[in-house]
Protein backbone atom coordinates (compact mmCIF):
# COMPACT_ATOMS: atom_id res chain seq x y z
CA UNK A 1 0.00 0.00 0.00
CA UNK A 2 2.52 2.22 1.25
CA UNK A 3 4.49 1.51 -2.38
CA UNK A 4 5.70 4.98 -3.81
CA UNK A 5 4.99 5.08 -7.84
CA UNK A 6 7.61 7.11 -9.70
CA UNK A 7 6.59 8.20 -13.23
CA UNK A 8 9.34 10.09 -15.43
CA UNK A 9 7.66 12.29 -17.39
CA UNK A 10 9.22 12.68 -21.28
CA UNK A 11 7.39 15.52 -22.69
CA UNK A 12 9.94 15.44 -25.28
CA UNK A 13 8.23 13.01 -27.39
CA UNK A 14 5.47 15.42 -28.35
CA UNK A 15 7.79 17.54 -30.16
CA UNK A 16 8.98 14.87 -31.99
CA UNK A 17 5.83 13.73 -33.38
CA UNK A 18 4.80 17.17 -34.19
CA UNK A 19 5.06 16.31 -38.52
CA UNK A 20 1.82 13.90 -37.27
CA UNK A 21 -0.18 15.97 -34.99
CA UNK A 22 0.22 18.98 -37.23
CA UNK A 23 -0.77 16.65 -40.37
CA UNK A 24 -3.63 14.93 -38.17
CA UNK A 25 -4.76 18.83 -37.10
CA UNK A 26 -5.27 19.84 -40.92
CA UNK A 27 -7.49 16.84 -41.55
CA UNK A 28 -9.66 17.25 -38.08
CA UNK A 29 -9.54 21.21 -39.50
CA UNK A 30 -11.04 20.05 -42.91
CA UNK A 31 -13.33 17.79 -41.75
CA UNK A 32 -14.74 20.41 -39.40
CA UNK A 33 -15.17 22.78 -41.84
CA UNK A 34 -16.60 21.04 -44.17
CA UNK A 35 -18.66 19.51 -41.73
CA UNK A 36 -19.91 23.18 -40.15
CA UNK A 37 -20.79 24.34 -44.02
CA UNK A 38 -22.68 21.46 -45.28
CA UNK A 39 -24.72 21.42 -41.78
CA UNK A 40 -25.37 25.29 -42.04
CA UNK A 41 -27.27 24.37 -45.45
CA UNK A 42 -28.89 21.48 -44.73
CA UNK A 43 -29.88 23.03 -41.05
CA UNK A 44 -31.91 25.47 -43.08
CA UNK A 45 -33.75 23.40 -45.15
CA UNK A 46 -34.62 21.08 -42.69
CA UNK A 47 -35.48 23.98 -40.46
CA UNK A 48 -38.07 25.30 -43.69
CA UNK A 49 -39.34 21.35 -44.48
CA UNK A 50 -40.25 21.42 -40.64
CA UNK A 51 -42.33 24.59 -40.48
CA UNK A 52 -44.54 23.88 -43.56
CA UNK A 53 -48.07 22.69 -42.57
CA UNK A 54 -48.81 19.25 -42.97
CA UNK A 55 -47.25 15.95 -43.32
CA UNK A 56 -43.52 17.85 -45.14
CA UNK A 57 -43.72 19.63 -41.62
CA UNK A 58 -43.96 16.09 -40.02
CA UNK A 59 -41.54 14.76 -41.71
CA UNK A 60 -38.94 17.32 -41.07
CA UNK A 61 -40.05 17.42 -37.18
CA UNK A 62 -38.72 13.90 -37.11
CA UNK A 63 -35.67 14.42 -38.49
CA UNK A 64 -35.08 16.59 -35.85
CA UNK A 65 -36.36 14.30 -33.26
CA UNK A 66 -34.52 11.11 -34.48
CA UNK A 67 -30.91 12.71 -36.18
CA UNK A 68 -30.52 14.43 -32.93
CA UNK A 69 -31.30 11.65 -30.70
CA UNK A 70 -28.10 9.50 -31.40
CA UNK A 71 -24.19 10.03 -30.62
CA UNK A 72 -21.79 10.51 -33.57
CA UNK A 73 -19.95 7.31 -32.98
CA UNK A 74 -23.05 4.75 -33.71
CA UNK A 75 -23.77 7.25 -36.57
CA UNK A 76 -19.98 6.39 -37.72
CA UNK A 77 -20.34 3.14 -37.04
CA UNK A 78 -23.69 2.60 -38.95
CA UNK A 79 -22.86 4.65 -42.02
CA UNK A 80 -19.27 3.39 -41.99
CA UNK A 81 -20.12 -0.59 -41.57
CA UNK A 82 -24.01 -0.83 -41.55
CA UNK A 83 -24.83 1.17 -44.55
CA UNK A 84 -21.44 0.64 -46.78
CA UNK A 85 -22.19 -3.06 -46.64
CA UNK A 86 -26.24 -3.64 -46.85
CA UNK A 87 -26.12 -0.78 -49.76
CA UNK A 88 -22.46 -1.65 -51.02
CA UNK A 89 -21.29 1.68 -51.06
CA UNK A 90 -17.68 2.12 -50.00
CA UNK A 91 -17.16 5.44 -48.20
CA UNK A 92 -13.56 6.56 -47.24
CA UNK A 93 -13.32 7.54 -43.66
CA UNK A 94 -13.66 10.95 -43.97
CA UNK A 95 -16.74 10.92 -46.22
CA UNK A 96 -18.11 9.13 -43.26
CA UNK A 97 -17.05 11.31 -41.13
CA UNK A 98 -18.50 13.99 -42.65
CA UNK A 99 -21.72 12.38 -43.46
CA UNK A 100 -22.02 11.13 -39.59
CA UNK A 101 -20.49 15.23 -38.33
CA UNK A 102 -23.62 16.80 -40.88
CA UNK A 103 -26.55 14.55 -40.35
CA UNK A 104 -25.81 14.57 -36.48
CA UNK A 105 -25.61 18.88 -36.04
CA UNK A 106 -27.97 19.86 -39.42
CA UNK A 107 -30.50 18.59 -36.94
CA UNK A 108 -29.36 21.03 -33.78
CA UNK A 109 -28.87 23.68 -36.62
CA UNK A 110 -32.55 23.39 -37.71
CA UNK A 111 -33.46 24.04 -34.34
CA UNK A 112 -31.63 27.04 -34.08
CA UNK A 113 -32.81 28.19 -37.08
CA UNK A 114 -36.37 27.84 -36.62
CA UNK A 115 -36.33 29.65 -33.30
CA UNK A 116 -34.87 32.92 -35.10
CA UNK A 117 -37.21 32.82 -37.94
CA UNK A 118 -39.96 32.21 -35.44
CA UNK A 119 -38.51 35.20 -33.35
CA UNK A 120 -38.98 37.80 -36.24
CA UNK A 121 -41.63 40.25 -35.79
CA UNK A 122 -44.70 38.51 -38.39
CA UNK A 123 -44.84 42.10 -38.75
CA UNK A 124 -42.36 42.23 -40.76
CA UNK A 125 -42.96 39.41 -43.06
CA UNK A 126 -46.48 41.12 -43.83
CA UNK A 127 -45.35 44.32 -44.50
CA UNK A 128 -43.36 42.78 -47.12
CA UNK A 129 -46.05 40.76 -48.77
CA UNK A 130 -48.04 43.68 -48.28
CA UNK A 131 -45.57 46.34 -50.43
CA UNK A 132 -45.71 43.14 -53.42
CA UNK A 133 -42.48 41.27 -52.42
CA UNK A 134 -43.32 37.33 -53.04
CA UNK A 135 -42.97 34.79 -50.43
CA UNK A 136 -39.42 33.97 -51.78
CA UNK A 137 -38.42 37.91 -51.86
CA UNK A 138 -39.98 38.16 -48.23
CA UNK A 139 -38.04 35.35 -46.31
CA UNK A 140 -34.65 36.30 -48.71
CA UNK A 141 -34.48 40.01 -48.20
CA UNK A 142 -36.70 40.16 -45.11
CA UNK A 143 -37.37 37.71 -42.45
CA UNK A 144 -33.73 35.34 -43.28
CA UNK A 145 -31.43 38.58 -42.67
CA UNK A 146 -32.96 39.40 -39.47
CA UNK A 147 -32.85 35.81 -38.10
CA UNK A 148 -29.61 35.17 -39.40
CA UNK A 149 -28.34 38.02 -37.01
CA UNK A 150 -30.33 36.39 -33.96
CA UNK A 151 -29.23 32.58 -34.81
CA UNK A 152 -25.22 33.34 -35.98
CA UNK A 153 -23.80 32.98 -32.08
CA UNK A 154 -25.61 29.73 -31.31
CA UNK A 155 -24.37 28.35 -34.57
CA UNK A 156 -20.98 29.29 -34.08
CA UNK A 157 -21.40 27.62 -30.68
CA UNK A 158 -22.62 24.74 -32.38
CA UNK A 159 -19.11 24.53 -34.20
CA UNK A 160 -17.49 24.12 -31.05
CA UNK A 161 -19.17 20.90 -30.39
CA UNK A 162 -18.77 19.43 -34.28
CA UNK A 163 -14.79 20.00 -33.15
CA UNK A 164 -15.34 18.12 -30.02
CA UNK A 165 -17.59 15.09 -31.67
CA UNK A 166 -14.65 15.27 -34.88
CA UNK A 167 -12.57 13.11 -32.77
CA UNK A 168 -14.61 10.20 -33.13
CA UNK A 169 -13.81 9.25 -36.57
CA UNK A 170 -10.60 8.25 -35.55
CA UNK A 171 -12.07 4.87 -34.51
CA UNK A 172 -12.73 4.31 -38.17
CA UNK A 173 -8.93 5.44 -39.19
CA UNK A 174 -9.94 8.37 -40.28
CA UNK A 175 -6.29 10.55 -39.82
CA UNK A 176 -7.20 13.30 -37.38
CA UNK A 177 -5.93 14.53 -34.60
CA UNK A 178 -7.08 12.15 -32.44
CA UNK A 179 -5.77 9.17 -34.68
CA UNK A 180 -2.76 10.65 -35.20
CA UNK A 181 -2.42 10.59 -31.42
CA UNK A 182 -3.57 7.37 -30.40
CA UNK A 183 -0.59 6.36 -33.29
CA UNK A 184 1.92 8.03 -31.63
CA UNK A 185 1.11 6.87 -27.76
CA UNK A 186 1.69 3.61 -29.07
CA UNK A 187 4.30 3.86 -30.75
CA UNK A 188 5.94 5.82 -27.72
CA UNK A 189 3.87 4.05 -24.99
CA UNK A 190 3.94 7.81 -23.40
CA UNK A 191 -0.17 8.22 -23.05
CA UNK A 192 0.09 11.15 -20.54
CA UNK A 193 2.04 13.18 -22.72
CA UNK A 194 0.25 12.78 -25.71
CA UNK A 195 -3.33 12.94 -24.36
CA UNK A 196 -2.89 15.72 -22.01
CA UNK A 197 -1.40 17.89 -25.45
CA UNK A 198 -4.43 16.79 -27.29
CA UNK A 199 -6.53 17.89 -24.62
CA UNK A 200 -4.66 20.89 -25.23
CA UNK A 201 -4.99 21.07 -28.64
CA UNK A 202 -8.90 20.89 -28.67
CA UNK A 203 -9.41 22.81 -25.84
CA UNK A 204 -7.86 26.16 -27.71
CA UNK A 205 -9.84 25.44 -30.85
CA UNK A 206 -12.68 25.42 -28.59
CA UNK A 207 -11.90 28.22 -26.90
CA UNK A 208 -10.76 30.42 -30.14
CA UNK A 209 -14.33 28.88 -31.40
CA UNK A 210 -16.32 29.98 -28.54
CA UNK A 211 -14.37 33.55 -28.05
CA UNK A 212 -15.27 34.00 -31.74
CA UNK A 213 -18.92 33.69 -30.91
CA UNK A 214 -19.11 35.57 -28.21
CA UNK A 215 -17.92 38.39 -30.19
CA UNK A 216 -20.12 38.16 -32.64
CA UNK A 217 -23.00 38.01 -30.16
CA UNK A 218 -21.44 41.44 -28.87
CA UNK A 219 -21.36 42.67 -32.50
CA UNK A 220 -24.70 41.58 -33.80
CA UNK A 221 -26.07 43.25 -30.81
CA UNK A 222 -24.71 46.67 -30.80
CA UNK A 223 -28.00 48.22 -32.42
CA UNK A 224 -29.96 47.03 -29.56
CA UNK A 225 -27.92 48.40 -26.89
CA UNK B 1 -14.30 -3.25 -59.76
CA UNK B 2 -14.74 -5.95 -57.66
CA UNK B 3 -17.73 -7.54 -57.94
CA UNK B 4 -19.51 -7.53 -54.41
CA UNK B 5 -22.18 -10.05 -53.33
CA UNK B 6 -25.25 -8.30 -52.43
CA UNK B 7 -26.27 -8.06 -49.29
CA UNK B 8 -28.54 -10.56 -46.98
CA UNK B 9 -30.18 -8.96 -44.64
CA UNK B 10 -30.26 -11.26 -41.53
CA UNK B 11 -32.68 -9.85 -38.49
CA UNK B 12 -32.77 -12.97 -37.02
CA UNK B 13 -28.76 -12.13 -35.89
CA UNK B 14 -30.60 -9.30 -33.51
CA UNK B 15 -33.99 -11.15 -32.77
CA UNK B 16 -32.45 -14.13 -31.28
CA UNK B 17 -30.37 -12.04 -29.15
CA UNK B 18 -32.48 -8.72 -28.26
CA UNK B 19 -32.24 -9.83 -24.59
CA UNK B 20 -28.03 -9.50 -25.19
CA UNK B 21 -28.89 -5.64 -26.79
CA UNK B 22 -31.37 -5.03 -24.36
CA UNK B 23 -28.74 -5.86 -21.31
CA UNK B 24 -26.06 -3.72 -22.94
CA UNK B 25 -28.46 -1.03 -23.70
CA UNK B 26 -28.78 -1.24 -19.87
CA UNK B 27 -25.40 -0.82 -19.01
CA UNK B 28 -25.37 2.30 -21.23
CA UNK B 29 -27.97 3.72 -19.40
CA UNK B 30 -26.53 2.48 -15.71
CA UNK B 31 -23.25 4.12 -16.47
CA UNK B 32 -24.83 7.76 -17.58
CA UNK B 33 -26.94 7.69 -14.28
CA UNK B 34 -24.10 6.77 -12.05
CA UNK B 35 -21.77 9.74 -14.56
CA UNK B 36 -24.48 11.85 -14.26
CA UNK B 37 -24.97 12.02 -10.40
CA UNK B 38 -21.48 12.34 -10.04
CA UNK B 39 -21.77 14.77 -12.27
CA UNK B 40 -24.20 16.82 -10.56
CA UNK B 41 -22.36 16.63 -7.18
CA UNK B 42 -19.75 18.13 -8.66
CA UNK B 43 -21.29 21.07 -10.26
CA UNK B 44 -23.55 21.95 -7.71
CA UNK B 45 -20.09 22.61 -5.23
CA UNK B 46 -18.26 24.47 -7.65
CA UNK B 47 -20.92 26.31 -8.73
CA UNK B 48 -21.36 27.33 -4.98
CA UNK B 49 -17.43 27.92 -5.27
CA UNK B 50 -18.25 29.83 -8.05
CA UNK B 51 -20.67 32.33 -7.06
CA UNK B 52 -18.99 32.73 -3.66
CA UNK B 53 -17.48 35.67 -4.60
CA UNK B 54 -14.04 35.01 -3.49
CA UNK B 55 -11.45 35.30 -6.41
CA UNK B 56 -9.29 32.54 -5.02
CA UNK B 57 -12.13 30.18 -5.34
CA UNK B 58 -14.41 31.35 -8.21
CA UNK B 59 -11.59 31.94 -10.91
CA UNK B 60 -9.94 27.86 -10.69
CA UNK B 61 -13.71 27.23 -11.31
CA UNK B 62 -14.32 29.29 -14.01
CA UNK B 63 -11.18 27.82 -15.00
CA UNK B 64 -12.57 24.28 -14.85
CA UNK B 65 -15.68 24.65 -16.62
CA UNK B 66 -13.96 25.99 -19.78
CA UNK B 67 -11.37 23.39 -19.47
CA UNK B 68 -14.30 20.46 -18.79
CA UNK B 69 -16.35 21.86 -21.91
CA UNK B 70 -13.53 21.97 -24.12
CA UNK B 71 -12.32 19.06 -24.09
CA UNK B 72 -14.05 15.90 -25.97
CA UNK B 73 -14.94 13.37 -24.19
CA UNK B 74 -13.11 10.51 -26.14
CA UNK B 75 -9.88 12.44 -25.26
CA UNK B 76 -10.80 12.61 -21.83
CA UNK B 77 -11.55 8.60 -21.59
CA UNK B 78 -7.97 7.78 -23.26
CA UNK B 79 -6.54 10.45 -21.18
CA UNK B 80 -8.53 8.68 -17.92
CA UNK B 81 -8.05 5.26 -18.73
CA UNK B 82 -4.53 4.69 -20.28
CA UNK B 83 -2.83 8.24 -19.46
CA UNK B 84 -3.75 9.35 -15.36
CA UNK B 85 -3.61 5.53 -15.27
CA UNK B 86 0.33 5.57 -16.81
CA UNK B 87 1.50 7.97 -13.95
CA UNK B 88 0.18 7.42 -11.20
CA UNK B 89 0.21 3.82 -11.10
CA UNK B 90 -3.23 3.02 -10.53
CA UNK B 91 -5.07 1.07 -13.03
CA UNK B 92 -8.94 2.16 -13.30
CA UNK B 93 -11.17 -0.41 -14.45
CA UNK B 94 -12.74 0.09 -17.83
CA UNK B 95 -15.93 0.71 -16.25
CA UNK B 96 -14.85 3.25 -13.69
CA UNK B 97 -12.91 5.44 -16.47
CA UNK B 98 -15.91 5.35 -18.32
CA UNK B 99 -18.01 6.79 -15.37
CA UNK B 100 -14.79 9.07 -14.30
CA UNK B 101 -14.77 10.81 -17.92
CA UNK B 102 -18.61 11.13 -17.83
CA UNK B 103 -18.76 12.74 -14.71
CA UNK B 104 -16.23 15.45 -15.41
CA UNK B 105 -17.99 16.10 -19.07
CA UNK B 106 -20.60 16.43 -17.62
CA UNK B 107 -19.79 18.46 -14.75
CA UNK B 108 -18.62 21.54 -16.69
CA UNK B 109 -22.59 21.65 -17.91
CA UNK B 110 -23.87 21.23 -14.70
CA UNK B 111 -21.93 24.19 -12.96
CA UNK B 112 -22.83 26.38 -15.57
CA UNK B 113 -26.31 25.36 -15.07
CA UNK B 114 -26.36 25.46 -11.03
CA UNK B 115 -24.69 28.91 -11.76
CA UNK B 116 -27.87 30.44 -13.80
CA UNK B 117 -29.97 28.40 -11.38
CA UNK B 118 -28.85 29.86 -8.21
CA UNK B 119 -28.29 33.73 -9.76
CA UNK B 120 -31.84 33.24 -10.65
CA UNK B 121 -33.17 33.58 -7.09
CA UNK B 122 -33.79 37.29 -6.35
CA UNK B 123 -31.33 38.48 -3.64
CA UNK B 124 -34.32 40.04 -1.20
CA UNK B 125 -34.53 36.02 -0.64
CA UNK B 126 -31.60 35.55 1.16
CA UNK B 127 -31.81 39.19 2.94
CA UNK B 128 -34.93 38.04 4.03
CA UNK B 129 -33.90 34.82 4.94
CA UNK B 130 -30.67 36.20 6.77
CA UNK B 131 -32.79 38.84 8.67
CA UNK B 132 -35.12 36.32 10.24
CA UNK B 133 -32.42 34.85 11.61
CA UNK B 134 -31.30 31.83 9.40
CA UNK B 135 -27.26 30.78 9.13
CA UNK B 136 -25.97 30.88 5.56
CA UNK B 137 -25.84 27.19 5.74
CA UNK B 138 -29.76 26.89 6.83
CA UNK B 139 -29.91 29.73 4.05
CA UNK B 140 -29.08 27.39 1.32
CA UNK B 141 -30.62 24.37 2.56
CA UNK B 142 -34.01 25.77 2.83
CA UNK B 143 -35.08 28.82 0.60
CA UNK B 144 -32.36 29.05 -1.99
CA UNK B 145 -31.69 25.75 -3.18
CA UNK B 146 -35.32 24.27 -3.07
CA UNK B 147 -35.93 27.19 -5.75
CA UNK B 148 -33.23 27.09 -7.78
CA UNK B 149 -34.00 23.21 -8.32
CA UNK B 150 -37.53 24.54 -10.36
CA UNK B 151 -35.08 26.13 -12.66
CA UNK B 152 -32.20 23.49 -12.88
CA UNK B 153 -33.98 20.45 -13.02
CA UNK B 154 -34.99 20.86 -17.04
CA UNK B 155 -31.47 21.87 -18.20
CA UNK B 156 -30.20 19.06 -15.67
CA UNK B 157 -31.88 16.39 -17.90
CA UNK B 158 -31.28 17.56 -21.32
CA UNK B 159 -27.19 17.21 -19.50
CA UNK B 160 -28.28 13.55 -18.93
CA UNK B 161 -29.24 13.09 -22.25
CA UNK B 162 -26.19 14.06 -23.66
CA UNK B 163 -23.91 12.10 -21.05
CA UNK B 164 -26.31 8.78 -22.44
CA UNK B 165 -25.47 10.07 -25.95
CA UNK B 166 -21.77 10.15 -24.78
CA UNK B 167 -21.91 7.12 -22.81
CA UNK B 168 -21.80 4.60 -26.04
CA UNK B 169 -18.21 5.69 -26.88
CA UNK B 170 -17.32 3.15 -23.75
CA UNK B 171 -16.87 0.83 -26.15
CA UNK B 172 -13.74 1.46 -27.35
CA UNK B 173 -12.28 0.72 -23.88
CA UNK B 174 -14.07 -2.66 -24.27
CA UNK B 175 -16.77 -2.02 -21.43
CA UNK B 176 -19.41 -4.24 -22.60
CA UNK B 177 -22.67 -2.14 -23.78
CA UNK B 178 -24.65 -2.88 -26.75
CA UNK B 179 -22.03 -1.13 -29.32
CA UNK B 180 -19.64 -3.39 -28.00
CA UNK B 181 -21.88 -6.45 -28.65
CA UNK B 182 -22.95 -5.28 -32.11
CA UNK B 183 -19.12 -4.36 -32.85
CA UNK B 184 -18.64 -7.98 -31.63
CA UNK B 185 -21.49 -9.71 -33.76
CA UNK B 186 -20.33 -7.21 -37.00
CA UNK B 187 -17.10 -9.26 -36.53
CA UNK B 188 -17.85 -12.73 -35.81
CA UNK B 189 -21.44 -12.92 -38.66
CA UNK B 190 -20.07 -10.22 -40.35
CA UNK B 191 -23.85 -7.99 -40.06
CA UNK B 192 -23.45 -4.98 -39.68
CA UNK B 193 -26.32 -3.02 -41.29
CA UNK B 194 -28.48 -4.90 -38.72
CA UNK B 195 -26.61 -4.96 -35.41
CA UNK B 196 -25.85 -1.23 -35.92
CA UNK B 197 -29.21 -0.20 -36.57
CA UNK B 198 -30.63 -2.51 -33.32
CA UNK B 199 -27.86 -0.36 -31.62
CA UNK B 200 -29.34 3.05 -33.22
CA UNK B 201 -33.09 2.07 -32.55
CA UNK B 202 -32.15 1.13 -29.44
CA UNK B 203 -30.53 4.70 -28.05
CA UNK B 204 -33.16 6.65 -30.27
CA UNK B 205 -35.94 5.02 -28.06
CA UNK B 206 -33.64 5.45 -24.66
CA UNK B 207 -33.12 9.07 -25.76
CA UNK B 208 -36.69 10.34 -26.96
CA UNK B 209 -38.05 8.73 -23.91
CA UNK B 210 -35.64 10.73 -21.24
CA UNK B 211 -36.16 14.04 -23.69
CA UNK B 212 -40.31 13.07 -23.24
CA UNK B 213 -39.70 13.43 -19.39
CA UNK B 214 -37.20 16.25 -19.44
CA UNK B 215 -40.48 17.86 -21.76
CA UNK B 216 -43.05 16.70 -19.31
CA UNK B 217 -41.07 18.06 -15.93
CA UNK B 218 -40.30 21.62 -17.87
CA UNK B 219 -44.39 21.83 -17.87
CA UNK B 220 -44.77 21.07 -14.91
CA UNK B 221 -42.16 22.94 -12.92
CA UNK B 222 -42.94 26.40 -14.83
CA UNK B 223 -43.46 29.09 -12.20
CA UNK B 224 -46.74 30.20 -13.37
Amino acid sequence: MSQIYLYSYDWSVVPRSFEFLARGLGVTMRLTVLSVLFSLVLGLIVALVRMVPGPLGLIGFLYVQVFRALSLYVYILFIYFGIAAAFQINFDPITAGVISLTLLNSAYMAEIYRSAIEAVDPGQREAARSLGLGSIATFATVTFPQAWRVALPSLVNQFTDIIKDSSIVAVIGTPDLMYQTIERVSFYQRPFEFYTTVAGIYLVMVLIVAQLAWRLEKRLRRHLA
Amino acid sequence: MTILASYNFDWSVVTDRWRLFVAGAWIDLWVAIIGFSLACAIGLANALLRTSGLPFLSIPSFLYVQLMRGVPLYVLLLWVYFGVANIMGIAFTNFQAIVIALALTGSGYTTEIFRAGLGAIERGQMEAARSIGLSRVRTYGHVILPQALRIVVPPLGNTFVGLLKGATIMAVIAVHDMVFLANELNVTLFTPFEVFTAVAVLLVVMVLFFSAVVYVLERRLRIA
